[in-house]
Parts: C-alpha cells; structure tokens; sequence
C-alpha cells in the first residue's frame, strides 16, 4: 500500500473521529427555555365545577304536578340568583385572586395611600377579614353583591350610627342610610338623603343596591319571589377568576381614546360580550361577542384581529419583548354571529403599573420602623 | 477543483435527461402553480383573516399571519427534509454505479483527471442537485406566500439547505459502498440504512434510558454514536421555521460534525477507489 494511499486511509479514520466528536458536543439537549404559555379560561375546570356543585344552596323552583308549563328554573347559587337580567354583571372570585400575583399586586395598592390598613380597621369595627371570609363581589347594573363567611360579622354594629334597619322578606335585613348634612365651599349646609341602600342576607352576603328598590327586586330573586326567565349568567359560564357579560356600551368605555372607531363599532354591532379572566399568571382573557348582523360580526372581528396584529408590530418595534410573545397568543376566532377573542397581559405590564403603590407602601414601612428605632434608642440612652 | 466542478457539471447534465428529476422538477412546479391558483387569503393589516382554498373557506384563528403560517413553514421543512431525503436516496442512487460501470470508468480514468477528483466531482454534482430541488422547492413557496400575504421570510430556506447537509453525510456513505459493491441496489440500501439510523441517532439522548444498563445499552449508545444525527438537525429545521427556540446545544457544531462526517466517509472511498483495478 502506497503511502499516498495510506495517507487517504488515515485522513479518513481522523475525518469520521473529528465528525463523530463535533456531533456529540453540539447534540446535547439545550436548556429548556421557558415558553410563553398562557391559561386562556374557556370551560369550566374539576376544581371550578366542583366550586359550583358546592354553590348551590338554595331551594329549586317548585315545578307544578300536572302537566302544565314548566316554571323557569332559578339559578341555586344566591349570587347569580340576586343577578337578575341586567345588561352588564362581572363577578370578581376575590378568594381565587388573593393568592394570584395580580391578587398581590392589588392588595399592595388598597392597603397604599391609608393612614390605617383598611382590612384591619373592618375586621376590628365589624369582624370581617376580607382576607379570609370574603368569597365573591358581583358588579352589576343595579348595584353590588358580595357574598362569603359573614356568620360572625357585626353588621350592626358598623351601619348603627350611619343608617337605621328593618327586616325584608324571609332572611333579609336592610340598611336605610340616615340623611347626611354636607358643608358647601361657601359655608352653608345641605341635606343629602343618600340613595343607596344596602342588605345583609343569611349570613352569606351584602348587597348593595343603587336605590332601595334595586336592593328589595335583588333580595326577591334570591328568596325565590320573583325569577328571572332567562339570568344574566348561569352556572356554566362561572370560569375563570374574572367573568361576566358586558354591554357594547360598557365595554366601548375601556377601549383607548385612538381606538374610538374600533369602540364605536361595537356599540353599534355587539348585543352581548361574555368575558372570561385567569389571573393565575400572566392575565389570559376570552371574550365571546356575539352580535344579530353576521357580516357585521365577521367584519367587526377581522378589525380586531387587525388591531391586534398591529399592537403586535408595535411591541416588537418597540422591543417589548414580553407583550410581543404574549400578543402571539392573541387570536379572534369567528364563528357565524358571534366571534371569540384571546389574549394576554403580561405580568410584568402589570407589576409595572401597580408595584408603585407596594414601593411607595414599602419606603414608608422603612421610615416609620427607622423613627421608632430611634425613639427606642433616646429613651434607653444612659442619664447624666 | 476546474476538473471536479467539470465532473460536477457532466453529472448535472446526465441528471436534467432522467425522468426521476424532470418529474420533481415538473411536481414541485405543478405544486406551486397549483396552490397560486387556490389559494386565496385574506390579510388586514398584518392579520390572516381568512383562507379559502380551492374556493372553499377554512375556518381557523384570526390571528398575525407571521404566527398563522408557522405550523406551514414547519410543515414545509418537515418535507423538504424527510422527503427530499427518501427522494435522493432513491433518485441517486446509480449515479456512481453508473460511473464505475465497464466500458465508461475506463474512458473517464483514461482522461487527464485524477481518481478523486472524479469521485468529489460526482459528489458535488450530487450535492449540488439536492440544493437545487430543496431551494426550488421552498424559495417556491416562499415567493408564493410573499406575494399572496406580504410576509416574506428566510426561514424555510434555511431548512432546505440544512436537509442538503443531512443528504451530503448519506450520499457520501452511498457514493463509497458503491465502490465495494457496484450496484444501485446496495448503494440505495446503504442510503436507507444510514438514513433511518440518522433518525434513531437524533434521538439518542431520548431513548438510551430506555435500555437497561448493560450490553445492549452499551451497544446502542456505541452504535448510535457513530451516525450523522439526521432527526436532530430536522428538528432544528423545524424549530428555524416555525421561530421556535432550539432544542439542540449548537447547531453550528452539529452541522460541522455532519460535513466533516460525510467528508471522512468520502475520503475512505477515495481510498478504496485509489487502489481498485479496473
């Protein structure tokens, strides 16, 4: 064998080794590196369908035993029952959000600005930890609902002085707020009869209704005196730690002032916009809109898919790197007269606009424990 | 190098007269004239809104149309790279039985060329030919989705040029059994035997604890270790295409381990070609 020959052999053997090496170095597994993933809420989970088992409490509706029409069936949950037929309801799990991130974040920013920590002052003038015994708040058109363990709260305690009660219905006591005298900027005095008024019920809820007839119709659902045939919302649409129906008005309010076309156009299509919220991490929001005019429900969703596709190129332009993967998510899907909207709020958006309040909560905490430091140590200094 | 992209270029020529290449030249282009005719989209600033293909509307998410031909451009790399594999292993397969045949291997050793210069030649004209298809392929289809939605990328490029570094590594390994065996036959099952152990071998990390500790895991890691890692660098294609991140710890070394492999390969045929008597 020529020792050209053996060269080729040799260059060969050194080749494939050479080969086989760089292979082995660049085949290792990378770190995994963390995807964007989003829970977008668009069912009910184990853990929520077990929620709402638990939820049902009150008595059905009593049917009739001939063969007679069927009475409307009446939500069993008190809450979704006080509900009514409205335009606009949200309900806010506020158990299932205090222990989020955002949760933490919106603490940070109730307890900021307050000479005294409000939880702390409720649970000492009324016994409520809102930490601890409060469940849900419902916003609707009429007023508010909010509902969960106030079996030891001292309801009368806190309104004596501000209002005077009386009994409604089977479990209801109502709360008249008494006249209050205001001072005017030129030194005279007015009397205002405020119109609101508010109800504690069983033990397991407060209501609040803009006037005092709003509260007794809201009462009334929820003692089975009056049923709405068809309910704001049912129990299969309680997913999510945010849901509700929101009314094309309410909702064209939210949009930004340079997206006032977008807004006014869904005034003028949407009848009805159902929203879903998870907040147990970067904020995922489902939005089913649905409208009469089926080529204008398409269109309308073309837009906003539009829209977001641009906000999109915005981030990216902008180099926000984060809302730029979370807008990846974002998608409209359309489906006849009605279409479906994803997206998602990053985290840190969030953590931006609200850690303010827990910074500036925070220097404070500094300063007051810095002060009491040195009191502590003027009053332990050795006499002369 | 004149001599072996002379060499190259006679390959090519003898390629473009074969029914296997006209007819992927003809079904690549049908392809894509095709879907130019049927496929209609529908952008709003930036937004897939809809897609109706043949006349009929698909329904999917509105959504950017960057992120909506995502699973289309990995898709596309998937094909280009298993696809064009099989297709090269099958099409290519006699080239260099051809070369070596009686009657012709004397006339080319007659002429002024030396022994591996034939033998590179023939390898860069078989290269050659599959970058050809891989990019005709998916520049296609890039030039018809650019127009189509505006959304011009380099991604699926990318993946063509990848599947030809995968194909190089197996060709090399058919061009040299050719020479032990002169046989279309052997040369394609040689191909087919690197190709699907390529496969295994990208999946290594993933299915050796699935041995137990003994002979036989020792014998699939040492088995395994040796091949080029085709499925790896088909997944890295894909990533490439569909802006995912990469699940390999360095492309670049992956790559060079494949050329530098298909390249020893070709120097142990080079070897085994330098001392056969003809």
């Amino acid at each position: 064998m020529t020792r050209k020959r053996l060269m080729f052999l040799w260059m060969a053997i050194l080749l494939l080794a050479a080969g086989v090496a760089l292979m082995l170095y660049g085949e290792e597994p990378a770190p995994v590196t963390p995807e964007v993933t989003v829970n977008f809420p668009r069912r009910l989970n184990q853990e929520e369908r077990v929620r709402m088992e638990k939820r049902r409490v009150l008595p059905a509706a009593p049917q009739p035993k001939d063969d007679g029409p069927r009475a409307p069936e009446r939500p069993r949950d008190p809450v979704l029952a006080a509900l009514g037929s409205g335009k606009s309801a949200v309900v806010v799990e506020a158990n299932a959000i205090r222990n989020s991130p955002v949760g933490k974040l919106l603490l940070e920013c109730i307890l900021d600005d307050a000479k005294e920590n409000p939880i702390e002052q409720l649970k000492r003038e009324a016994g409520v930890d809102i930490l601890q015994d409060l469940d849900r708040v419902a916003l609707t058109d009429e007023g508010v609902v909010v509902s969960g363990h106030f079996a030891n709260a001292r309801w009368d305690d806190l309104f004596k002085q501000h209002a005077t009660s009386g009994k409604y219905g089977d479990g209801a006591t109502v709360y008249h707020p008494n006249a209050v005298e205001m001072e005017l900027p030129d030194g005279g005095h007015v009397t205002r009869q405020p119109s609101e008024s508010l109800a504690t019920w069983g033990g397991q809820m407060l209501l609040v209704g803009d006037n005092e007839e709003a509260l007794r119709a809201m009462v009334d659902r929820v003692e089975g005196r009056s049923i709405v045939e068809q309910p704001l919302l049912t129990e299969s649409q309680t997913f999510g730690e945010i849901y509700g129906v929101i009314s094309a008005d309410d909702l064209a309010k939210i949009f930004p002032s340079d997206q006032a076309d977008l807004a006014e156009r869904f005034r003028s299509v949407a009848q009805r916009i159902e929203v879903h919220v998870d907040t147990s991490s970067d904020v995922g929001i489902v939005a089913d809109v649905q409208g009469v005019d089926t080529s204008q429900v398409e269109d309308l969703g073309k837009s906003l898919g539009a829209a977001l596709s641009v906000a999109r190129l915005g981030a990216q332009q902008q180099e926000e790197k984060d809302l730029s993967e979370l807008l990846d998510l974002a998608k409209v899907k359309p489906d006849g007269d009605r279409f479906k909207v994803e997206m998602a709020i990053p985290l840190e958006m969030l953590e931006k606009q609200l850690s303010k309040c827990g910074e500036r909560r925070r220097e404070r905490e500094q300063r007051r424990r810095q002060k009491l430091q040195q009191q502590g140590q003027a009053t332990t200094a050795p006499g002369r | 190098m004149r001599t072996m992209l002379a060499v190259a270029a006679d390959l090519i020529r003898e390629a473009t007269k074969r029914k296997w290449f006209l007819g992927l030249a003809i079904a690549i282009t049908a392809v894509l004239v095709t879907l130019s005719l049927s496929l209609r989209m529908d952008v709003v600033d930036g937004a897939l809104a809809a897609t109706r293909l043949f006349g009929k509307l698909t329904r999917g998410p509105i959504q950017s149309v960057d992120v909506a031909l995502r699973p289309v451009f990995m898709a596309v790399a998937a094909v280009v790279f298993y696809g064009g594999s099989v297709f090269g292993i099958i099409a290519c397969a006699d080239f260099a039985p051809t070369l070596l045949s009686p009657g012709r291997i004397e006339h080319l050793l007659a002429l002024p060329v030396r022994r591996w210069q034939l033998l590179a030649g023939t390898f860069l004209g078989v290269l050659a030919l599959s970058l050809a298809a891989a990019l005709y392929g998916s520049g296609g289809l890039i030039v018809l989705l650019g127009v189509k939605t505006g959304l011009w990328t380099w991604r699926p490029l990318v993946a063509g040029l990848l599947s030809s570094v995968s194909f190089a590594a197996v060709y090399a390994a058919m061009l040299t059994a050719s020479l032990y065996a002169r046989s279309a036959s052997v040369s394609a099952a040689i191909g087919f035997v690197v190709f699907i152990s390529g496969i295994v071998s990208g999946f290594r990390y993933d299915l050796i604890p699935m041995f137990e500790p003994g002979v036989g895991r020792t014998l699939f890691t040492g088995y395994t270790m040796l091949f080029p890692r085709i499925s790896a660098l088909a997944g890295a294609a894909m990533d490439i295409a569909g802006y995912r991140p990469l699940q390999v710890h360095s492309l670049w070394s992956l790559l060079a381990g494949m050329l530098v492999f298909g390249g020893g390969v070709l120097t142990l045929g080079i070897w085994r070609f330098e001392q056969k008597d003809f």
